[in-house]
């Protein structure tokens, strides 16, 4: 495996600079402990490093809010789904049709152009066992990918980095937004939000000698590390390390993500081809940073306002037609780049919404929905069932695909890493890679 | 191990580290009342200070929420019942923000500052969220519940629990039919409150729940009420132990098994002094738990009496909850946060909202405090606490200057994301200086420096020190500290001791205990 120059320069920068000089208080202790570690690593010859320029990614977008599944994908030729909602039903004559039986809203319309380029996969029916119809919970559910009866503290993509990128940095998970997902939470913390100005500093100017005791302090001083996260070069993370010390190796990771991030934003332009709209500036970003050559193995980004309970029709598509704009543009824009067969998206939702509309033209919390994929090296088509309008659950949907089947085969398959150790248990495989 | 710090041992820094672990730290004069003290007298007065009681919020008193309730009830559209509970869940809302800064200005003021911390440690245990349990009153009567017995007794305060109406609700107590009995509170009962996994059976669950049958809320005073004609009053083997059981039985059963003072002190010991404590020390404090009745003041004075307490791994240990974090910068800085929705954004971007615990199993604490964005975040709000907070910088929307309104400011979220790229894309440093006003006043330099201090780096940065980190300066910390400060001009002014504040704010040393 090639290595890139880069982190050979980095390393033999550390070896020279870091265990040359004398070690003082002033060079944080896990500096080097990791050293000790990576030269041991090394001697194995078994070290590898991601290159950012092969890996597949994968894109993560929430719908939060829980999306109507049905005003998305819609069974249009079934009369019980217009019964069930005579005033918010969408109109035979608009629904794009798909497969005879099912079809998109028309806010939808460019998913049907990407579906018919064989960018496109439907996963139909998705849900879990024993549906909790709490926002809080069932994101929960959906992050951690556990039992609705069991709560786990680390989410899957976290898990994923646990196992499968150590040694990567803490830019193998990029988050846009603010706040890391559960979905991240790791034993071996990993991932990086942006937030707006998030750039960990001292943040002011005026006094150079001030930011460079805040960045001894905290460890990050950029003479010693040039650029490179010492995530890359540890292994696990010790659990022996102290709280200072793991404080200092975050705010490392934070300030070297962030300053990597403003260095790829600063080479690589956006396309102006995206909507306005912060799914599409997320979008634009996300596809900056890949064309930029970050090493990052996952990006997730959401989009809010899902939570249709009155009034949903206008509001509905409008969210519809931002996310089919925005993964649309997306989708181009990768392809353009020539990098749109190494990169998956897909949407998940908390919830679908229960099969009847209520009295306030809208719809309550339900239970499966549909999840839609793109991406240039998937199988297109429809997957799962649309299920049945009949045979319900207390008024919901019954799930056919349990997302931690979807989740299954996007780890073994796309990211090629072992979904058993991952999700701790053997929920099968879908087609759509 | 758990031998008594010698008197001889107990100073300033001892003091102060008993301070800011069995409460939120304090001013030097607080901290050397207590070095003087001597440590028995010490954590005598935090034990048994009678705290002054506080004044509820003015809306704590059952069914404040009454009109708003009924008009959801008596709405006849459905656009009138969506609007009623819109007003519902609004005006709940505007409770849950005055409670969390209740809460906050308790920890704050108060002068029993164990009991508060106690408290806190029995919500995160007994975890309950206000995402489920309405209205507000419920999470404040519980509060008031766990600050009741929080230095009381373990069994009684489980019984209360038991007993309390959000956790009626929050676990399904309430809705539990003798048909059908919901097991959810009577799992946890064990698996979280009590005992740990793997210390009972699926059968001692499925017995107990049949026993906390019963259990309902009265809607018209909102406190617990007992219901016998839904109570299964059948015999339950609980624990190998046959009988008629009833919930508080159940409790009494539970904790005559020794793992239960095992599982709680460890969970005390890590609360308080460090992580994963060797066994022989958690077998030796569970025995003189459960010697002791599990009165939960005789624990914690073993604990704060122990050489292991003071010791070097317990030293720098811990890393700050975020509401140890903001309590312990306004008791020991007297920095000022802002009300309202501003306040509990804040709690959010840090990780920990009081009233809001993740799930059923609490706050994981430890490293899991800290991850890039929000350590990230407890930088940028450092600042902001010490030169005044500004809207933007907690998710509110820039109030616009007064005379002019900017048409393409749009909403705030609009305008968020807007500058997210390009103050990445510019490499600047963060978000540019605005003209907006702040939401809180600057930390107030004058109260706390006097004009020698600003003629003297070494006097001045001895003296914040001291009160920022509450314990005697570590000679090669404050070194680098005056080295900095020494570049600038004297006297120092407003910005300039802001700026060294900040500094001290801004390390890994700030961030634990």
């Amino acid at each position: 495996m090639s290595q890139e120059p880069d982190v050979v320069t980095r390393r033999d920068f550390l070896r020279t600079s870091v265990l040359g000089a004398a070690l003082s208080w002033t060079v944080p202790v896990f500096i080097e402990r990791t050293f000790s570690a990576l030269n041991a690593e090394a001697a194995e010859s078994s070290l590898q490093v991601a290159t950012g320029k092969d890996h597949p990614i994968l894109v993560v977008l929430q719908l939060a809010g829980g999306n109507d599944g049905l005003n998305s994908v819609v069974p249009y030729v079934d009369d019980a789904y217009y019964r069930a909602r005579p005033t918010i039903g969408i109109a035979k004559d608009k629904v794009i049709n798909l497969s005879g039986h099912i079809g998109f809203n028309p806010a939808l319309a460019p998913f049907k152009a990407l579906f018919d380029e064989g960018h496109l996969a439907l996963l139909q029916g998705v849900g879990y066992p024993n549906p909790n119809r709490s926002h809080f919970r069932s994101t929960e559910i959906w992050q951690t990918a556990s039992d609705s009866s069991k709560i786990i503290r680390t989410g899957w993509l976290g898990r994923y980095f646990d196992n499968c990128c150590s040694g990567e940095g803490a830019t193998a998970g990029v988050a846009l937004g603010g706040q890391l997902p559960q979905a991240f939470t790791s034993e071996n913390p990993t991932g990086i939000t942006l937030n707006p100005g998030s750039r960990l500093g001292f943040a002011k100017e005026t006094d150079a000698s001030e930011q460079a005791l805040f960045n001894q302090l905290n460890g990050i001083d950029h003479d010693t590390v040039s650029g490179a996260s010492i995530g890359e070069l540890s292994g696990p993370n010790g659990s022996g390390m102290t709280a200072v010390e793991y404080l200092q190796r975050t705010a490392l990771d934070a300030q070297i993500g962030t300053d990597k991030i403003a260095e790829v934003l600063r080479r690589v332009k956006p396309e102006t081809t995206y909507p306005k709209t912060q799914l599409g500036n997320s979008l634009s970003l996300i596809s900056r940073l890949i064309a930029g050559g970050l090493p990052t193995r996952v990006y997730y980004a959401s989009q809010g306002g899902y939570d249709t309970h009155n009034a949903q029709e206008n509001s509905h598509n409008r969210l519809l037609g931002d996310l089919a704009n925005a993964v649309s543009a997306f989708c181009r824009d990768l392809k353009s780049k020539g990098i749109f067969d190494r990169v998956m998206t897909i949407t998940f939702s908390e919830f679908g919404r229960r099969v009847a509309e209520n009295a306030s033209k809208g719809t309550d919390h339900g239970t499966a929905a549909p999840m839609f994929i793109s991406g240039g090296a998937i199988k297109p088509g429809i997957y799962g069932r649309s299920p049945s309008l009949e045979q319900l659950d207390a008024g919901d949907l019954i799930y056919n695909v349990d997302f931690r089947s979807v989740y299954t085969t996007i780890l073994n398959q796309w990211l090629k890493a072992p979904a058993s150790k991952v999700l701790g248990h053997d929920f099968g495989s879908l087609a759509f890679v | 191990m758990l031998t008594p710090l010698p008197s001889s041992k107990w100073d300033y820094d001892a003091a102060g580290h008993l301070l800011v672990r069995a409460g939120f730290g304090g001013s030097q004069a607080e901290i050397q009342d207590l070095a003087d003290r001597g440590i028995q007298p010490s954590i005598e007065k935090l034990l048994n200070s009678v705290p002054t009681e506080p004044t509820p919020p003015t809306w704590a008193y059952p069914n404040s929420l009454k009109d708003l309730v009924d008009q959801i009830r008596s709405s006849t559209t459905p656009e009138e019942k969506v609007k009623a509970r819109q007003a519902f869940n609004q005006a709940n809302r505007a409770q849950m923000e005055e409670l969390v800064q209740w809460w906050t200005q308790q920890m704050t003021d108060t002068n029993a500052p164990l009991l508060e911390k106690m408290t806190l440690f029995w919500h995160g245990h007994f975890a309950t969220s206000a995402t489920k349990v309405r209205p507000a009153y419920k999470m404040w009567l519980q509060n008031q519940t766990l600050r009741t017995h929080a230095l009381g007794n373990f069994g009684a305060l489980t019984k209360a629990v038991s007993r309390d109406p959000a956790m009626l609700v929050w676990l399904d107590l309430a809705s539990s039919r003798k048909e059908r009995p919901n097991e959810n509170f009577a799992r946890e009962l064990m698996e979280l409150f009590t005992l740990g996994e793997g210390n009972y059976t699926e059968n001692d669950i499925k017995e107990s729940a049949k026993a906390f049958t019963g259990y309902r809320i009265n809607q018209v005073d909102q406190q617990f009420r007992f219901v016998a004609n839904q109570f299964d009053p059948s015999i339950k083997v609980f624990m190998k132990m046959a009988g008629p059981w009833n919930g508080d039985q159940i409790i009494d059963i539970i904790f005559e098994q020794p793992q239960c003072a095992k599982f709680i002190v460890a969970k005390v010991w890590e609360f308080f002094v460090y992580d994963d404590p060797d066994a022989s020390l958690v077998d030796a404090l569970a025995a003189k738990f459960r010697q002791a009745h599990y009165e939960i003041g005789p624990l914690l004075c073993t604990i704060f009496s122990s050489e292991e307490f003071y010791s070097d791994r317990a030293k720098g240990a811990i890393i700050k909850s975020p509401i140890q974090y903001l309590v312990q910068a306004r008791r020991s800085l007297g920095v000022y946060t802002p009300t309202g929705r501003a306040f509990v954004n804040i709690y959010r971007q840090l990780g920990q909202v009081p009233f809001y615990p993740p799930n059923v199993k609490g706050w994981d604490g430890g490293k899991s405090w800290i991850n890039t964005g929000t350590l990230t975040y407890r930088y940028q709000i450092a600042r902001a606490l010490v030169n005044g907070i500004r809207p933007e910088q907690v998710g509110l929307p820039r109030l616009p200057q007064k005379s002019t309104t900017s048409p393409n400011q749009g909403t705030p979220e609009q305008s968020v994301i807007a500058s997210m790229p390009a103050n990445l894309d510019a490499g600047s440093p963060g978000p540019a200086a605005t003209p907006f006003p702040p939401l809180t006043s600057p930390w107030p330099v004058e109260k706390y420096v006097n004009s020698e201090d600003r003629k003297d780096v070494k006097r001045l940065l001895g003296k914040l020190y001291i009160q920022i980190f509450q314990s005697s300066p570590q000679s090669d910390l404050l070194k680098n500290f005056i080295e900095v400060a020494s570049n600038k001009t004297l006297p120092l002014d407003d910005g300039s001791i802001r700026d060294l504040v900040t500094l001290m704010m801004t390390t890994p040393n700030y961030q634990v205990s």
